[in-house]
């Protein structure tokens, strides 16, 4: 026993020892190396090991060759934090999954320095003061690794006031920098639907030709807003609507607004193929559906991914006639992590810089998929060498995508991979056309805002939606049903006093229990 | 040196294991269950609950999934699991491991393969939601209705159904009245263990394309919408539900244990 005691007492010192050690170790490392703790979306950066053939072969002014994602990200982002200020950072990267994991996580007390979430996210952790404001540094256009402030697009934001960011209405410049942004519309297989006007409508999912073909996302907001746009539908197309009207009526959470939607989505439940939360890339891709709502950057995905396999299958992307959602995923710095250390703090707006630098945000539009907040030369060459039109193209059209680049910004693309109307508007399209609305789009896209104090009845809606109402139940099911068991019911009961099952055999007089 | 433990000091990782994980997890359940958004103490989860004709409805439709499971699974399972107990001595370990091999599957693997194979009998399997289910769930839970009828038909003593044979009594009858009667225990544990996780294995629905929503998918709903309270409650009805009919199925097989030292 004793020495066991003591072999206890050992490891118990060792333990200690081994504690108070790390803890020194801490202390002395803090002086050099910060921690980044990031939270960001699952799949949402690129994590290199690319083959060499996939070599970005255009003009970049950070390195010698094209672009290619050698190592991941986040590797690439210490190296050269080292470089730049001296001292060393360790980024600690986790994911999530959804807007409402992360809120969940946070409000149980997970700590991150650095998130990402989408826009409502962003609002509502903004209203709710968990935030640190990026410092009058990152803004400083002259200084050399401030990739953000010089390069994101001004129709995103920047600095004298310019861009979505800083509509009084959301308020986000200064507190979020923008990472992704794209639009909500339809992924369709051109060759099997009966007319592209079909999906020129949020209707297709409640279309009752397309039964269960279609897949929507599992997804409360998209499915709203998808709902929203089909109430509304004659108001929206009617073309004479201000911003701030077709704004009002998509972000319109009124009791008697949600009620009708919940009718609207009871049909789509029973017209859709499922509420998918992850499987509609795959079954888009594999041809069980022909329609799939979906975010623009997975529609970029899903096209490129159709093309790629053996009996390659041409996916289009539509922007329903009536609206179309129109979101961005930022960074925030956390109030609990960022504020503490000024270090830190660098560490954060470096991180938003690095992934800002052109050649980084090609190399992250690549592996991902989305289309960065990034508006530069590089960028835009990259498009180019992407989606410019070949030389044998049958016919070419000049693609405008000035808004967002800035200036005289056109792009030679082939007629094809566009649908475009009399009136030379266009609806539908292939990637480029989902990586880059073009603006008779913007025009008709919204922000959906943060449902705030009405998220509560929007749930409850969306609960009622997807549960089975007892009112629902139809006679005859109930009544089969009601047989049913009544029938094993009762042959159990038989079964059981026939043969005496559960009846307590006394033993005869006489004799004893064994 | 030689190690000694008396049995209570044996018990101390379970206890251990069982507060933290069991009970602390229970407290806080019925601490969110009986307050609401403020902390404040109501019983407004519990009204939400019983008032609402949708989370009835989706009690009412998991009662019949699981139900329907469970049913499925004992007509598969029996003959299955009686023809295993007394299949030749040598190949019956291998049998039982052709049946019991599938649960060293990942099941999300199993259920994706399974949506596959269903997709080429059916064309288009989002049609038939409810029937999906209840193939993906027998596919997954049958193992555990097999395993149990198989030890309570194993461990029967052969010489009573004999016994009966030589008073007379046809196949029929030794099966109703010998074999049946014997293996009840068997038969309830295997309802236990496939009745309660049916009712809340929400993964096995989504992924065959069943939007309705079960006792599962209802409380991971209202979790994900930071609604800790209603969710709790919808978890403390369930627990409720689980514990009478534990309560039930154990009074069966307590009796019937006793009967067997009868016989």
């Amino acid at each position: 026993m004793k020495k066991l005691n003591r072999a206890v007492a050992l490891a118990v010192s060792a333990v200690f020892a081994g504690g108070s050690l790390a803890v020194f170790a801490g202390c002395a490392g803090k002086s050099e190396t910060v921690t980044l703790r990031v939270c960001n979306w699952e799949e949402y950066i690129d994590l290199g090991g690319w083959d060499e053939s996939e070599l970005i072969d255009i003009e970049n002014n950070y390195s010698e060759e094209g672009i290619i994602g050698v190592q991941s990200m986040t590797d690439d982002f210490t190296e050269w934090f080292k470089e730049t200020y001296g001292y060393e950072v360790k980024v600690e990267y986790s994911t999530f999954g959804t807007n409402e994991d992360l809120y969940n996580r946070l409000s149980l007390g997970d700590e991150y320095d650095l998130v990402c979430p989408s826009d409502y996210m962003l609002m509502k952790l903004i209203a709710e003061g968990n935030y640190v404001e990026f410092s009058e540094g990152f803004w400083d256009e002259t200084k050399e690794e401030n990739y953000y402030a010089k390069h994101v697009s001004r129709y995103i934001d920047g600095g004298e006031g310019q861009g979505i960011f800083n509509y009084p209405a959301y308020d986000w410049h200064k507190k979020a920098a923008c990472y992704m942004w794209g639009t909500t519309g339809l992924v369709y297989n051109p060759e099997k639907i009966d007319s592209v006007s079909d999906v020129s409508t949020w209707a297709m999912l409640a279309d009752g030709k397309y039964s269960r073909q279609v897949t929507i996302k599992d997804n409360v907001r998209d499915a709203y807003f998808s709902a929203l746009g089909i109430i509304n539908s004659e108001k929206l197309k009617s073309g004479n609507l201000s911003e701030s009207e077709r704004s009002g009526i998509l972000n319109d959470t009124a009791p008697e607004t949600v009620l009708k939607a919940q009718e609207v989505l009871k049909d789509i439940k029973e017209n859709v193929y499922s509420f998918e939360t992850d499987s509609g890339k795959a079954d888009m891709v594999t041809g069980k559906v022909i329609a799939n709502l979906q975010w623009s950057g997975d529609a970029v995905y899903i096209m490129d991914e159709a093309e790629g396999d053996e009996n390659s299958t041409e996916l289009w992307y539509s922007v329903p006639d009536e609206c179309t959602n129109l979101w961005f995923d930022g960074w925030l710095m956390l109030k609990n992590g960022a504020e503490k250390d000024e270090k830190l703090r660098t560490a954060a707006e470096a991180f938003v810089n690095f992934l800002s630098r052109p050649d980084n945000a090609v190399r992250n539009m690549y592996y991902i998929g989305y289309t960065s907040a990034v508006a530069d030369g590089t960028v835009f060459e990259y498009m180019k060498w992407n989606y410019g039109a070949d030389e044998d193209a049958e016919e070419t059209f000049a693609y405008d995508v000035g808004y967002f680049f800035g200036g005289e910004k056109l792009l030679e693309v082939d007629a094809c991979n566009f649908e475009r109307d009399a009136d030379g508007q266009i609806n539908r399209g292939r990637q480029l056309f989902a990586q880059y609305p073009p603006e008779n789009v913007i025009a008709r896209s919204v922000v959906m805002l943060d449902f705030g104090d009405r998220l509560g009845d929007i749930n409850r809606m969306w609960i009622n939606v997807r549960c089975l109402d007892i009112k629902d139940i139809s006679p005859v099911t109930a009544g089969v049903t009601a047989a049913v068991i009544v029938a094993v019911a009762g042959a159990a009961c038989l079964y059981a006093f026939r043969y005496r099952l559960f009846i307590k055999n006394k033993p005869r007089k006489g004799y004893e229990k064994v | 040196m030689k190690l000694r433990f008396n049995r209570s000091q044996l018990c101390i990782p379970y206890a251990l294991f069982l507060a933290c994980f069991v009970i602390a997890p229970l407290i806080v359940i019925v601490y969110y269950a009986f307050t609401n958004g403020q902390g404040q103490f109501s019983f407004s989860n519990f009204v939400n609950f019983f008032s609402s004709t949708n989370t009835l409805g989706t009690l009412l439709y998991s009662f019949a999934l699981a139900f329907s499971v469970t049913l499925v699974c004992l007509l598969i399972g029996y003959p299955t699991a009686y023809i295993l107990a007394r299949s030749n001595f040598k190949k019956k370990y291998v049998l039982l491991m052709l049946f019991v091999l599938p649960m060293w599957i990942n099941f999300t693997l199993r259920i994706t393969a399974l949506k596959e194979i269903l997709s080429v009998l059916e064309g288009n399997i989002s049609a038939y939601p409810f029937l999906n289910s209840v193939i993906g769930m027998t596919y997954d839970f049958l193992p555990f209705m097999i395993l149990p009828l198989y030890t309570s038909l194993l461990k029967l003593d052969k010489s009573l159904s004999e016994a009966a044979e030589d008073l007379g009594a046809n196949k029929l009858t030794v099966f109703l009245r010998i074999t049946l009667p014997l293996s009840v225990p068997g038969i309830v544990s295997g309802i236990t263990m496939v009745l309660l996780p049916s009712m809340t294995n929400y993964v096995v629905l989504d992924m065959l394309y069943n939007s309705t929503y079960i006792m599962g998918s209802l409380i991971g709903s209202y979790f994900s919408a930071y609604d800790w309270n209603n969710g709790s409650m919808i978890s403390l009805v369930l627990l409720v539900i689980i514990f009478i009919v534990t309560l039930v199925t154990n009074r069966f097989s307590d009796k019937d244990a006793e009967r067997g030292t009868v016989l």
